[in-house]
């Protein structure tokens, strides 16, 4: 018992510094983003001033803002879809019995043991085909794909958990099951819903290589592309301007996870508990 | 509310009824999560089945069989690739493996502090591949790189990055930073599946803390544990954007992993063909590993 009144303290310590240890390339990119224009890497982690005008830079750099915009279009609309495809889907497999419903199941999850790379180069060929290359249909479409696993999965564990007797109330009143799914299951299910939303809406925004592969046009890439772009041209000489690129498309997806960080780890360990 | 009354109920009923009778309704909910996941992800999977048995001659595409796959087995690169690739496959499993689990075990204990260093860890499964690629590349820049001037020293001051062991260690350090978090957190959720009362059985039966943890924890673990791995080897034949924004497959090509390799290939060299080729192997690679992890949760399933 003489143990517990320093391991608990020590292991706080010890967790504390982990956790900025891991938050340290992030904590380097912003110093580095407030340096003066020619001063970029430096061996002093934090700098003897501190220079704002990199992000007014950035605004007019190559089409910065242009990319943040089409990454905005696309991790939007491929959030939506998804929501929108897995949430009715969820709920057949959740509460329906119907034929072949075991087998659906297993496609639809197994569709997470396909690697996304693989899936990319026939992709390419079939969008390419099509001519669908460097547009938002095609990018709103695979973003929107890729998040129905893990959506259904994640909403299905949701449903379970409502009470069938809201259901059988809704249908005394003379509700069809569709009005029941649309008025009653989908809002009590909103956590469900936004945890699914908000998770794929930060991977579709950080997607790096789906973006790289099917988008050609300059005028149509995303941020993260364009980073990939501005790495090419503006490390070694104008790291200041690269840090700030780096800090504007990493500020998004770090606020809304700490704001709303239950929903995210909600709606992972729905997906890991059962997985 | 409306007010229910006989009649309404009647019909209501009788809709229900018709509904219930109508076995389409299931599939009607299910159908844009089918169509979506059929077109994105199925079909173009099946499709390239089909695309690594042609290959474009002089601008059109020819059936070839299996030559796609005889040129991959003959190329020292592809040989090179999977060699790099199981490396890498190997340091960064069994590293995030580790780390994940002693952060699991930690937080396990429910600190104080708990909530804030989930937070922090977590930060880096939220950002892109390519922002971790570009500040991990900038940690190792020679001569100013913030770890490069603390570990480079222990290497002989070389610059890490520029060569092949360092340049894969590297990129190794950056994936294991970003998948920590996730890896953790499913482990911690297997940890907390484990009821206190086995633990309570054990201490009474005089286990000590670590008889109790190879006897208890570790076994009943495993089954998540085995699961946490095969979400691991996806990342490492999904590893493409962290090569490509730190080292882009050099010096050389000392870090040109097989999903770089089929990367270059298909997209940058168009061959489709060859590149689909490279994908249904690896597609393999990755089925066969599948079954092996769920062969071995089934046999070793504590609970059955």
């Amino acid at each position: 018992m003489m143990r517990r009144h320093w391991i608990m303290p020590a292991l706080n310590i010890l967790l504390l510094l982990i956790g900025l240890a891991f938050i340290f390339p992030v904590f380097y990119s912003v110093m580095t983003s407030l340096r003066a224009p020619g001063y970029g890497l430096s061996a002093d982690i934090i700098p003897d001033s501190f220079y704002w005008g990199n992000y007014a830079r950035l605004w007019s750099y190559g089409r910065f803002p242009r990319y943040i915009l089409n990454s905005i279009i696309d991790a939007l609309g491929g959030a939506l879809l998804t929501c929108i495809a897995a949430a009715p889907a969820a709920y057949a497999l959740a509460r329906l019995h119907f034929k072949g419903r075991d087998p659906i199941l297993w496609l639809i999850l197994g569709m997470m043991m396909i690697p996304g790379l693989t899936n990319l180069i026939p992709l390419y060929k079939l969008a390419s085909d099509l001519k669908l290359l460097s547009t938002y249909t095609i990018m709103i479409l695979v973003f929107g794909a890729y998040g129905v696993p893990l959506g259904v999965w994640i909403m299905k564990g949701f449903f379970e958990s409502i009470p069938r007797e809201l259901e059988e109330a809704a249908a005394i009143d003379g509700a069809t099951p569709f009005q029941t799914f649309l008025r009653i299951v989908v809002p009590i299910s909103a956590p469900g819903l936004t945890a699914t939303f908000l998770i794929n809406f930060v991977y579709n925004w950080n997607n790096f290589i789906t973006p790289l592969i099917l988008i050609s046009k300059t005028i149509m890439k995303t941020a993260t592309v364009g980073l990939f772009d501005f790495q090419h041209a503006l490390e070694g000489n104008q790291d200041e301007l690269l840090a700030a690129a780096c800090v504007v498309i990493m500020v998004p997806a770090i606020a809304l996870f700490v704001t709303l960080r239950r929903y995210f780890l909600q709606g992972m360990i729905e997906g890991a508990v059962k997985g | 509310m409306y007010v229910v009354t006989e009649k309404t109920r009647a019909r209501g009923w009788a809709r229900i009824f018709q509904q219930r009778s109508n076995q389409l309704y299931p599939y009607f909910l299910l159908a844009p999560a089918l169509v979506l996941i059929g077109a994105v992800s199925l079909y173009p999977t099946l499709y390239s089945f089909y695309l690594a048995l042609t290959s474009v001659r002089k601008g059109v595409m020819v059936f070839v069989g299996l030559d796609n796959f005889a040129t991959i087995l003959a190329s020292r690169q592809f040989w090179h690739s999977l060699q790099l690739t199981l490396i890498f496959g190997a340091f960064y499993i069994t590293l995030t493996m580790l780390i994940s689990f002693i952060l699991a075990l930690i937080f396990n204990r429910g600190l104080s502090l708990g909530g804030l260093c989930m937070t922090l860890i977590f930060i880096p499964w939220v950002l892109s591949e390519i922002t971790s690629g570009v500040m991990w590349r900038w940690m190792f820049y020679r001569d100013y790189g913030v770890l490069q001037r603390l570990i480079g020293p222990l290497f002989g001051n070389v610059t890490l990055i520029a060569t092949p062991a360092g340049a894969m260690g590297v990129v190794t350090a950056a994936s294991v930073w970003r998948s920590t978090a996730f890896t953790m957190l499913l482990l911690l959720a297997g940890l907390q599946t484990i009821p206190k009362e086995v633990y309570e059985a054990a201490s009474i039966d005089g286990a000590t803390k670590w008889q109790a943890f190879w006897k208890v924890t570790w076994p009943l673990l495993r089954p998540t544990t085995l699961v946490t791995v095969v979400f691991l080897s996806i990342q490492v034949v999904n590893a493409v954007g962290m090569f490509l924004a730190i080292t882009e497959g050099g010096p050389g090509n000392a870090t040109e992993v097989l999903p770089l390799h089929m990367y270059r290939e298909a997209i940058q060299y168009f061959h489709f063909g060859y590149g689909a080729a490279l994908s249904v192997i690896m597609f393999l690679i990755n089925a066969v590993l599948a079954v092996v992890y769920i062969r071995a949760l089934r046999s070793e399933s504590v609970w059955s």
